[in-house]
């Protein structure tokens, strides 16, 4: 571990004029990691990150390949961490192999004119960032993604082991701002070690093997990506409630900042919402989208009875709803069903939702029964959703003649509704 | 492709092969910036050489320039046993010749000054006037003939000015640093300040002059190479040809400059340090330059301007080519100067300024159209 230690900072603080920016960082880095620096806007990262290639001076100590940075000239720092600053804007036409030479400017003494070798490198890392073709191209006429992939390859000349970049994704497109990132991790496991600071979680989450969460000068949180970014970190950090989950499609971690603005106006208006619980009898998807526009208007919830492994469940358990949860492709067993009804009998509301019917859940149907009010979803008719031979269809009319019947859009209205009569 | 080939060739040729086109891309590659400064610097040179010997060669006497050339070798001591007509000799090489050289010296000073400090600033608008330079040296001229030193010896004039110069640009200096760096707009608001401040004193001390002096020194500001004479040359050569050969040197740095100051930084270069040498050095450049010939303006801005546009903005050629565009700058603005009001003279500050202003008004037209902040 000490062996493959490429950075270490030791109660660093930094000021600017009485502004305490820093306080107390102390951060291990091991050779390979990608670290992905978090946090919200003023946290510190690009004061961190000049920190470390002695832009920016703080108190306390840096130690780079075991080389403490103050002992270093600024071209042998330039020569162990090469930065990537957020700002890449030119206003005087280089062409854009001038500017990726200037990566080599740590490598040449005073008014040396650049070797063979030194455009060969630099050749090289341009033709990695598919950036060659603009060789002699004024870096003014290029895009923002060429540039920023121009810059890149600077940073890459300078060849370092340290890796430092200032959010490099802003102002790009999604066709480009994971591109660096893919360029990163490729580094990473050729042994190089990269430190970025990051707005988008999402690619955070997926490029970095390591997050650091910034707030205030302060690292809160340090460690895997999941370590790092729990509900707890996210609202502390950012100052708003987020939802983090596993993205079915992709597999990675998502997270979704739910709309709270409405839900503060409606209980300032009457905060029946917080009193009352609504009970939520879904399934096959079909509960996730009702789980979301009634959580966010405040209301709790709980939900029932739900398979393992139902992406209803998942979404409620996001949510952090209340689950009663049965073993996946079974039938819902007496015990689920009592106390199932149980939260049904305690809730204000429940909701049926537009789910199919079959022998397994069953159960569902009977225990919509003791609902002191049942709203029940129809999106489709429940003809189409039938696969128990009509059986379902005989209780779920019962049901019917005593619930209020809507749609998923409508669902929020018609509650308020009733709540306020 | 590339593939078959190779395998066809035999291990010990591919690698001679490689080698050779080796050899071919590092001598492309070395003479990359050579190679400009081969096809620039010289056809500028020649340019130079032909308007020196038109330039010293009109005038109210008008010499043949085989004559022109053939009367300053002699003058060198390179050709000898050759008369010329009466008093020729004396015209070409004492009057005019020394003339175009401080032109050419205060053309390339006013030039190179120019195009590093809008390197420095990463403004293509910026001029060597921004260090407050130029005021700077009127107030020590206005003292000089305030107290009518000036006549006492040629080289207080010239020595007033300079001086003057560098005390505002070093004021400059000093207002502008902050924590060891230098801001960029700190500079140029501590220029206009500093400037702006010494203008007014001129302007007070010249308001108990006598009215001969004020003329004196209107004369001096308009900048004027009227009766310049080899003391003028003495006293510009070595400090100009110095200064300009340093900040050579430095062209590499102030290309890494130009990326931002911030982007040097972190490849190694300290900026504040260089900012300061640069500096110093442009500043004894521009007040050489304006304690010979007094203010003259737009040169230092547009030349570089005009460079810059035709070859780009790398200043291991930018630097070079502006010294030499200013010298045929200023000595054309001369010589329309000398010759168009014939047998009167318009000074030659005025010629630039009425090229230079129009100039300028289609740069910053075209800037605002394009958008650059000024």
């Amino acid at each position: 571990m000490t062996e493959n230690k490429v950075l270490e900072i030791r109660e660093l603080d930094f000021y600017i004029e009485d502004y305490h920016i820093l306080k107390n960082i102390n951060l291990s880095v091991s050779k390979g990691e990608f670290v992905g620096l978090i946090g919200p806007n003023g946290a510190g990262k690009t004061t961190l990150l000049k920190c470390i290639n002695g832009i920016n001076k703080g108190k306390g100590q840096i130690i780079i390949n075991n080389l403490k940075l103050e002992k270093l000239s600024a071209k042998k720092i330039a020569r162990e961490v090469a930065l990537m600053h957020q700002d890449t804007s030119v206003n005087f036409p280089f062409p854009a192999i001038d500017v990726v030479l200037s990566g080599r400017y740590p490598y040449l003494r005073f008014a040396e004119v650049e070797s063979a070798e030194d455009y060969r490198i630099a050749r090289k890392y341009m033709s990695y960032t598919n950036t060659l073709q603009f060789e002699r191209k004024p870096i003014t006429t290029v895009s923002g993604g060429e540039r920023q992939r121009i810059f890149f390859a600077k940073i890459l000349t300078q060849e370092t082991d340290i890796i430092l970049l200032d959010e490099p994704t802003s102002n790009l497109d999604i066709a480009h701002e994971e591109q660096i990132f893919r360029y990163c991790r490729d580094l990473c496991n050729k042994g190089k070690t990269v430190i970025a600071a990051v707005h988008d979680l999402k690619i955070a989450s997926r490029y970095c093997s390591r997050l650091i969460l910034l707030k205030d000068g302060e690292i809160i949180a340090d460690g895997s990506v999941e370590e790092v970014l729990t509900k707890e970190n996210i609202s502390m950090a950012y100052g708003v409630k987020a939802i983090v989950y596993k993205n079915n499609f992709t597999g990675l971690l998502d997270f979704y900042i739910p709309d709270f603005e409405d839900a503060i106006q409606d209980t300032k208006k009457d905060n029946k919402a917080e009193k009352s619980r609504i009970h939520i009898i879904g399934g096959c998807g079909a509960g996730a989208d009702i789980i979301r526009r009634l959580f966010e208007k405040g209301y709790k919830l709980s939900a029932g009875v739900l398979s393992k492994g139902d992406s209803d469940l998942n979404c409620a358990q996001a949510y952090g709803v209340k689950c009663v949860v049965e073993k996946p492709f079974s039938d819902i067993g007496d015990e689920k069903l009592s106390e199932n009804v149980e939260y049904i009998k305690g809730a204000d509301i429940t909701i049926l939702c537009n789910i199919p019917f079959g022998t397994y859940n069953l159960k569902n149907l009977e225990a919509a029964r003791y609902a002191s009010k049942l709203v029940i979803i129809e999106d489709k008719p429940p003809e189409e959703r039938d696969f128990t031979g009509g059986k379902a269809i005989e209780i779920y009319k019962k049901l019917r003649e005593s619930a209020i019947i809507t749609t998923c859009n409508k669902v929020y209205e018609e509650i308020k509704n009733y709540m306020e009569r | 492709m590339s593939t078959s080939i190779k395998r066809k060739v035999p291990n010990r040729k591919r690698k001679i092969h490689r080698n050779n086109t080796e050899k071919l891309t590092k001598l492309t590659e070395k003479i990359e910036i050579y190679y400009k400064l081969a096809s620039v610097i010289p056809m500028m040179l020649f340019m130079l050489l032909l308007i020196i010997i038109f330039s010293t060669a009109i005038g109210s006497v008008n010499v043949p320039f085989k004559d022109t050339v053939k009367i300053i070798l002699k003058n060198w001591g390179l050709i000898k046993n050759i008369t010329f007509t009466e008093g020729w000799e004396s015209i070409i090489f004492y009057v005019r010749f020394p003339r175009v050289i401080t032109t050419i010296l205060v053309g390339a000073a006013l030039g190179t000054s120019g195009a590093v400090m809008q390197g420095m600033f990463r403004n293509p608008m910026a001029d060597p006037g921004i260090l407050g330079v130029s005021s700077g040296a009127g107030f020590g001229a206005v003292v000089a003939i305030y107290l009518g030193i000036h006549a006492k010896s040629i080289y207080f004039m010239p020595l007033f000015a300079s001086a003057g110069a560098l005390v505002a640009a070093f004021v400059v200096f000093l207002l502008s640093i902050k924590n060891g760096k230098i801001p960029v707009m700190n500079m140029i608001l501590s220029g206009m300040a500093v400037s702006t401040f010494l203008s007014a004193i001129t302007t007070a001390i010249l308001s108990f002059a006598r009215s001969d002096q004020v003329k004196q020194f209107l004369f001096w500001t308009v900048g004027s190479l009227n009766g310049t004479r080899w003391e003028d040359v003495k006293i510009s050569v070595i400090p100009i040809i110095v200064c300009t050969v340093i900040l050579l040197f430095f062209s590499k740095d102030l290309n890494i400059l130009l990326l931002g100051e911030e982007e040097a930084q972190s490849v190694g270069l300290n900026p504040a340090k260089t900012r300061k040498l640069i500096l110093l050095l442009s500043s004894i450049l521009t007040a050489t330059a304006v304690s010979v010939s007094g203010t003259i303006s737009f040169v230092g801005l547009i030349v570089p301007h005009i460079i810059r546009l035709l070859i780009g903005p790398d200043h291991r050629l930018l630097i070079p080519a502006s010294a030499l565009g200013g010298s045929i700058f200023l000595l054309l603005c001369d010589l329309i100067g000398r010759t168009i009001v014939a047998p009167g003279e318009l000074s030659v500050g005025i010629v630039t300024s009425i090229i230079g202003a129009p100039y300028f008004l289609i740069l910053l037209n075209r800037a605002r159209k394009e958008g650059v902040a000024l």
